[in-house]
C-alpha cells in the first residue's frame, strides 16, 4: 500500500515536470508516431512477399506489431528513463541518496521517473492494438485475451528485468554506454516473431537470452489451443530472471564504492 | 549512537601511464593497487554531539561517512548506528539516520522543493500533522518560506542548500551525516548553516558527524574533532586539546601609537619565538605560552600601544601541521 502511494507520488511529480516542456512533450508523440507507421508498413511490405512470416499471417503479424508498440510503450513509459540514468547514477555517486531511504532501491529507481510525455504514445499504441485486433477475421476469446494482456505485461516487465541486468556490471566497469548499447541490440531480438528462428536459436531465445517471451508469446497466447504451457513457460522465466536481477544487485551493491566528493 | 571499532575500507584501483601509449598498454594489461581508505578506524559519537571529521583530500572522511550511512561496504571491523550494522541498511535504521552532501542534490531539479517535500513524507511515511510542524519548523529557522514554490534549479546556492537541509531533516533524524554541507556557500550562507545546525542541535539533539573543509565550519560547530591522516585516525579529541598541545606559540598583536618613533627592535623580546611583523603601527610576535605575559608587559613598557591582543594561533594552520608531520611520529 505504502509502495502504491509512492509510485502514485512519482506520477503525479512526473507529469507536473513533463508538462512544464510542452514543446519535448510533443516532439515525443511525432517521433513515435512516425515509428510506429514505419514499422507497419515494413511488415505489411515484408507480406507483398510471402504469405506466412514465422507461420503468421499478415493480420496475426499487424497484431505482433501492435503489441510490440505497446510493450515499447510500456517500457518507454515506466522503466526506460530510469534505467537510462542508472549507470550515470553509479559512476557519479548519485546512488547514495537512493540507498539511505527507507524504501528499497531497486523500486526506487526503477519508477521514480514515469515518462508523463511517452504516456500519449502508450495511448496511441493502445489504440493501434484495438485497431488490429479488431481486422482479425477469426475469433479471439475472451481468454485468450486475457492470457494475453497478463502476457504482455509479464514481458513487459522481462524486458525490464532482461535490460536491468545488462546494465548491473556498471558496478564493476564503470562504464555503461557499451552495457546500455548491448541491451538495447539484444532487445532487437524481441521485434520480430519468435517463428522464424528454428533450432537452437529458438531455445535460446525463449531460455538463456528470452527475449521472444516479450512480444511473440503474448501473441501466441491469442491464436493457440492450449495456454497453459505458454503461461507456465513466461511466468517461470520472468521469476527466474527477478530472483537473478535481486541477486546481481546485491551483490553489485557490496562492489559498489560511490564516488570521492 | 555511533560505535566503530576496527574498521578497514580497501579499493582497488587501476594505475594507468599517461598518454595514447599508456592508455594502449592498459587495454591488455592493468597494474592495480590497493588503496587504503580506512585503516581500523575506532569512533564512538554520543547523542547531543557534532564531532568534526578533519584531514586532507584522501584521508578517508568521505568514506568513513559513507560505511557509516549503510552506503558502502566496509574491508574489516566492526560498525553500529543506532545499534544497526549500517550496510546491512534495514528500514529502520534508514528510517533514523540523515545524509546531506553539499556536492550532491537530492531534491527534484525540475520542481518546487515543497513537491519534494510531499514525497519525502511518503518515504519516511510521517503522519501529516508531524510533517507539516516539522517542515514549519524547519523552514522558519532557515528562512525559506517563500522560497517552498519555487522550482529548485531557480534557487540561489545558499537556498537550495537550506532546502537540502530541510529534506534532510524533515523525519527528525536521530544520526545526521554532513558532508561539506557548506561547500561554494558565500560567507553569509555558510553562516546561516553554521547558526541553524547549532540551533537544530540544541533543540533535536541528534548525533551529527560532519565533514568539511572550512576550518571554520569545524571551530564554530564542534567541540570535538577526529583527525584523519591516509585512513589512519591520529587525534580524536577536543579542538582545544588540539590548540593547546600542537601551538605551543600564541600571537601577540600590538597596535602602537603614532609617536612610537619607527620600527620598533623587537628582536630580543621573542625569545623561543619569533617576530612576524613589525612596522611603524603595528607589532606582532609569536611568543611561547609561558612567556606570554611577561613579553606583552615588556612591550606595554617599551612603546607606546594603543591596542594590544593576544590570539590563539589559527586552528586551520594548526591542524595543517598535523598533515604535514606525514612520516613522522603519529601525534
Amino acid at each position: 500500500m505504502r509502495y502504491l502511494r509512492l509510485y502514485a507520488c512519482f506520477l503525479r511529480f512526473s507529469f507536473s515536470r513533463a508538462l512544464e516542456f510542452r514543446l519535448d512533450f510533443w516532439f515525443r508523440v511525432g517521433m513515435d508516431t512516425l515509428w510506429y507507421a514505419a514499422h507497419l508498413a515494413f511488415f505489411t511490405l515484408l507480406h507483398e512477399h510471402t504469405d506466412l512470416l514465422g507461420g503468421w499471417t499478415v493480420d496475426q503479424t499487424r497484431i505482433f506489431a501492435a503489441a510490440l508498440f505497446v510493450s515499447d510503450a510500456i517500457n518507454m513509459t515506466v522503466f526506460s528513463n530510469n534505467l537510462w540514468w542508472f549507470p550515470i547514477f553509479v559512476n557519479r555517486g548519485d546512488l547514495d541518496y537512493y540507498l539511505v531511504r527507507p524504501v528499497s532501491p531497486l523500486f526506487f529507481l526503477s519508477l521514480r521517473d514515469f515518462a508523463a510525455n511517452s504516456f500519449v504514445n502508450l495511448l496511441l499504441a493502445l489504440g493501434i492494438l484495438g485497431w488490429a485486433l479488431a481486422r482479425y477475421p477469426g475469433p479471439i476469446g475472451p481468454g485468450a485475451l486475457g492470457v494475453f494482456l497478463l502476457l504482455l505485461g509479464l514481458g513487459a516487465f522481462l524486458q525490464y528485468a532482461l535490460h536491468f541486468l545488462c546494465l548491473i556490471p556498471v558496478f564493476w566497469m564503470h562504464q555503461g554506454r557499451g552495457l546500455m548499447e548491448v541491451s538495447w541490440s539484444a532487445q532487437r531480438l524481441a521485434s520480430q516473431p519468435d517463428g522464424i528462428y528454428r533450432g537452437w536459436a529458438r531455445r535460446v531465445l525463449t531460455s538463456l537470452l528470452p527475449y521472444a517471451l516479450i512480444v511473440s508469446f503474448p501473441v501466441r497466447a491469442l491464436f493457440a489451443a492450449d495456454l497453459g504451457p505458454l503461461l507456465a513457460h513466461s511466468l517461470l522465466v520472468c521469476l527466474g530472471a527477478f530472483a537473478l536481477l535481486v541477486a546481481a544487485w546485491r551483490r553489485g551493491l557490496k562492489a559498489y564504492s560511490s564516488a570521492s566528493s | 549512537m555511533i560505535r566503530v571499532r576496527q574498521l578497514s575500507k580497501q579499493y582497488t584501483v587501476h594505475e594507468k601511464e599517461p598518454g595514447l601509449r599508456g592508455s594502449l598498454k592498459a587495454l591488455f594489461r592493468r597494474r592495480r593497487t590497493v588503496k587504503q581508505a580506512l585503516r581500523s578506524v575506532d569512533l564512538d559519537v554520543a547523542e547531543g554531539e557534532i564531532v568534526g571529521l578533519v584531514g586532507p583530500n584522501g584521508a578517508g572522511k568521505t568514506t568513513l561517512v559513507k560505511v557509516l550511512a549503510g552506503i558502502v561496504h566496509p574491508s574489516a571491523g566492526e560498525a553500529r548506528v543506532l545499534g544497526a550494522v549500517p550496510w546491512e541498511r534495514s528500514n529502520e535504521f534508514r528510517r533514523q539516520i540523515a545524509l546531506i552532501m553539499g556536492q550532491k542534490a537530492q531534491l527534484w531539479w525540475d520542481l518546487p522543493a515543497g513537491d519534494g517535500f510531499l514525497l519525502l513524507r511518503e518515504i519516511y511515511g510521517i503522519e501529516r500533522g508531524r510533517h507539516a510542524r516539522n517542515l514549519g519548523e524547519l523552514c522558519e529557522m532557515l528562512g525559506v518560506k517563500a522560497e517552498l514554490k519555487v522550482p529548485v534549479r531557480r534557487l540561489s546556492l545558499g537556498e537550495r542548500m537550506k532546502m537540502e537541509l530541510i529534506a534532510a531533516l524533515l523525519h527528525e533524524p536521530r544520526v545526521v551525516f554532513l558532508d561539506e554541507p557548506t561547500i561554494g556557500l558565500d560567507l553569509t550562507a555558510q553562516r546561516a548553516i553554521r547558526d541553524f545546525l547549532l540551533a537544530y542541535r540544541e533543540r533535536h539533539r541528534p548525533a551529527m558527524l560532519l565533514t568539511s573543509h572550512y576550518m571554520e565550519d569545524i571551530e564554530r560547530l564542534c567541540e570535538r574533532i577526529v583527525i584523519l591522516r591516509e585512513g589512519e585516525r591520529i587525534y580524536d579529541g577536543s579542538l582545544r586539546e588540539v590548540v593547546r598541545r600542537y601551538a605551543p606559540h600564541r600571537v601577540l598583536t600590538a597596535h602602537l601609537a603614532p609617536d612610537a618613533g619607527g620600527a620598533p627592535d623587537a628582536a630580543g623580546l621573542a625569545a623561543g619565538g619569533r617576530v612576524l611583523e613589525s612596522t611603524a603601527a603595528l607589532l606582532r610576535l609569536s611568543v611561547p605560552r609561558d612567556r606570554v605575559a611577561t613579553t606583552a608587559a615588556e612591550v606595554l613598557r617599551r612603546w607606546p600601544v594603543r591596542d594590544l591582543s593576544i590570539d590563539e594561533e589559527d586552528v586551520g594552520t594548526i591542524i595543517e601541521r598535523i598533515f604535514r608531520a606525514r612520516g613522522e611520529e603519529a601525534p
